[in-house]
């Protein structure tokens, strides 16, 4: 069997639903297998979007996203998006073709080395220098990106290999990939940690999202009377709802969950890498806290804070552990567990704010109101991203997807591309800022002809409205290069690939305009001119502590 | 102060740029290095020293999570002439000292395999 056969036929064994990726000179005996894939391909315009696009799929399905590109710029291409889900911890198979093995290191044309600059952004990588190494290779890509805590994983592979014979019954032989070492030794020491703890809190991050565990950490929420806090990349595990969930900690985090996160004792944190985004200034983060930090990745343990208690496992074994040992235990009533329900209503506030130019928390306060209950929301990074953190309502059913440790902008639209073909019975909204989308706007195409309509709701101020604000409360106002003025027509724009758009000028028009969207049939913008002067605060500054805050109009006291 | 790393790791192209990449990103400077085959079939060591014990000690859970490293260890000696890691019948032994007592121990023991490292820590 040849090859490229191979590749396709393993892909096919691996359960692949769908591929996404453009082709190339390298890459044409792979794509002459898929014309009779039993999987689907979608073609996007940008390799970029072929890797969100299969981070985005991966992160609804849990399964790992398949993308595919050239050699050369194709692979170099493809580089954000797999740094992206590396970030994020999300499982991929990223494959680029490579030129022949004998021209490799000669700078043929389109010659990269992929394999070197994949190296660093990838959980591993393959380059195959023989076909038969083909299967080996391939069951062991999938094994690792799903296994332990996930990340992508890379394989080049040289057009020779590809029309070059294996024998079939060497795709036949498994190549198990080992489970991480689960370390549950010090459960006691956490068990007693919290049981005699006077302030607890619960922070959980990615980790948490990735092990679906949401329903645990309530009921061990419940059971320790502790209040729920959220990484961004953990929200939407734990519903905003709930009495005991006080939202997103952080840079831009409610001042609720800030608060609780600073004040006590004992900080069970899942699945969570404590980044600089959530702990501000690191030197001063918790220093009279004691953390029991669980992570399914020993490597984290210690890498930025140092915990007192260590628990490997992933997040649902290890807080199924921990409800099984303090089920039995009594938990006293303190004063801290009495607060948290004023905590939380003090950390309350009307954001449904009237008037023009729109107000962003209007937006997102209307988003919150009139999506469907199960509707799946990505981001793009900046603002918009922020304003979804901090205001955005999940209720435990919807799911959120943003770019959390690289920041990629233009990660959302494509990401919500790859969400729609993962279930396509749900609404997908990309809430977006105008400097993001532009950067992926030639999506549109992609989800026009492949039919996979998904709804782009812009927040449009004409700004790169992060730096903006950052050149505003840092640089005395120092503008520059951070403007993008009225260009382009975003309505014109997406109607011209046949999308669907409206624009949106009133605060009263919000409702409609997402009530239509969310109805469409083809891709659908809506785009909303919101107020370029509206900063998303409260804002902890880069490197400074909770008292240096900056408030804006958030009146939190407590 | 030295500490003194030594992994197993599989005998494959790539895998020292992967290595090395981790101490890269980590801002560590590493001091020396020897690489090469080893008491195990299709496995290479390697055996590399660096300044500060304490990053030593955070890199090696990054270490241990490649895929084709086998295992990592830090060995307890510092600022020794030459190392050596013995197999005979018995199992494993480490050995640290002088070159003089090194090759008197393996002249001595006369193990079925072993690697050496002279001046290397």
């Amino acid at each position: 069997m040849k090859g490229a056969k191979v590749v396709v036929e393993l892909l096919e064994r691996q359960g692949v639903e769908v591929a996404f990726g453009i082709p190339g000179g390298v890459l044409l005996p792979l794509y002459d297998e898929l014309v009779d894939a039993k999987f689907r391909h979608i073609l996007t315009r940008h390799e970029q979007c072929a890797a969100h696009m299969a981070d985005g799929y991966a992160r609804v399905s849990r399964k790992p996203g398949v993308c595919i590109a050239t050699s050369g710029p194709g692979a170099t291409n493809l580089v954000t998006g797999v740094a992206t889900a590396y970030m994020d911890s999300s499982p991929l198979v990223a494959i680029t073709g490579q030129v022949a093995t004998g021209m490799l290191g000669a700078d043929a044309f389109q010659e990269a080395d992929s394999f070197g600059i994949m190296m660093p952004i990838t959980k591993h990588n393959f380059r195959v220098t023989e076909a038969k190494q083909l299967p080996k290779v391939i069951k062991r890509a999938f094994g690792i990106a799903t296994t332990g805590r996930f990340g992508p994983v890379h394989i080049d592979i040289p057009s020779d290999v590809f029309v070059t014979d294996v024998p079939e019954k060497e795709l036949d032989r498994d190549y198990p990939t080992p489970g991480p070492r689960r370390n549950l030794s010090q459960l006691l020491d956490a068990v007693k940690l919290l049981e005699s703890s006077e302030r607890p809190t619960i922070l959980i991050g990615g980790g948490a999202q990735w092990s679906s565990a949401g329903p645990e950490i309530i009921k061990l929420a419940e059971i320790l009377m502790a209040p729920v806090v959220t990484t961004l990349m953990g929200k939407g595990v734990v519903p905003d709802t709930h009495p005991l969930v006080l939202g997103v900690v952080g840079m831009h985090g409610r001042q609720g969950a800030n608060y609780v996160l600073h004040n006590c004792d004992v900080l069970l944190a899942i699945g969570t890498r404590f980044s600089d985004r959530v702990t501000g200034k690191v030197s001063d983060f918790a220093k009279s806290t004691k953390i029991i930090h669980v992570d399914i990745d020993a490597s984290e343990i210690g890498k930025n804070v140092k915990g007192h208690v260590a628990l490997i496992g992933d997040a649902w074994t290890a807080t199924n552990a921990l409800i099984s040992g303090l089920q039995s235990r009594a938990i006293k009533q303190t004063e801290w567990r009495a607060r948290i329900k004023a905590i939380k209503e003090a950390c309350t506030c009307d954001f449904d704010l009237p008037g023009e130019p729109i107000k962003p928390q209007k937006v997102i306060k209307d988003l919150s109101r009139y999506l469907p209950e199960d509707a799946i929301i990505t981001t793009e990074v900046g603002q918009n991203q922020m304003w979804c953190s901090h205001f955005l309502e999940m209720n435990g059913k919807r799911q959120f997807i943003t770019s959390g440790g690289l920041g990629t902008m233009g990660f959302g639209f494509p990401a919500a591309i790859g969400a729609k073909v993962a279930r396509p019975d749900k609404v997908v909204v990309d809430v977006a800022g105008d400097g993001s989308l532009q950067m992926v706007s030639h999506e549109f195409a992609t989800s026009i002809q492949e039919d996979i309509p998904v709804v782009v709701c812009l927040l449009n101020n004409g700004w790169l409205g992060m730096v903006k604000q950052w050149q505003k409360l840092f640089y005395e106002k120092r503008y520059k290069a951070t403007t993008l003025g009225k260009v382009p027509d975003f309505v014109k724009l997406a109607q011209a690939y046949g999308a669907d758009a409206l624009r949106v000028e009133k605060a009263s028009e919000v409702k409609d305009a997402i009530k239509r969207a969310v109805k469409s049939e083809v891709s659908f913008l809506i785009d909303i001119a919101t107020d370029p002067e509206e900063d998303i605060l409260p804002m902890i500054p880069p490197g400074k502590k909770t008292s240096d805050t900056i408030y804006g109009r958030c009146k939190f006291k407590c | 102060m030295v500490a003194v790393i030594s992994m197993l790791v599989e005998d494959e192209p790539g895998v020292m740029q992967r290595v090395m990449g981790e101490f890269t990103r980590k801002r560590i400077n590493v001091e020396t290095i020897v690489v090469g085959k080893c008491e195990r079939d299709d496995k290479a060591r390697i055996v590399l020293s660096v300044t500060d014990p304490a990053k030593a000690q955070a890199v090696i859970e990054h270490l241990k999570s490649m895929q084709e490293v086998v295992e990592v260890e830090i060995v307890d000696e510092m600022r020794h002439e030459a190392y050596a890691l013995m197999i005979n019948g018995h199992g494993e032994a480490r050995i640290t000292g002088t070159i003089q007592e090194i090759e008197a121990i393996i002249e001595k023991t006369k193990p079925e395999k072993y690697i050496r490292t002279i001046s290397a820590l």
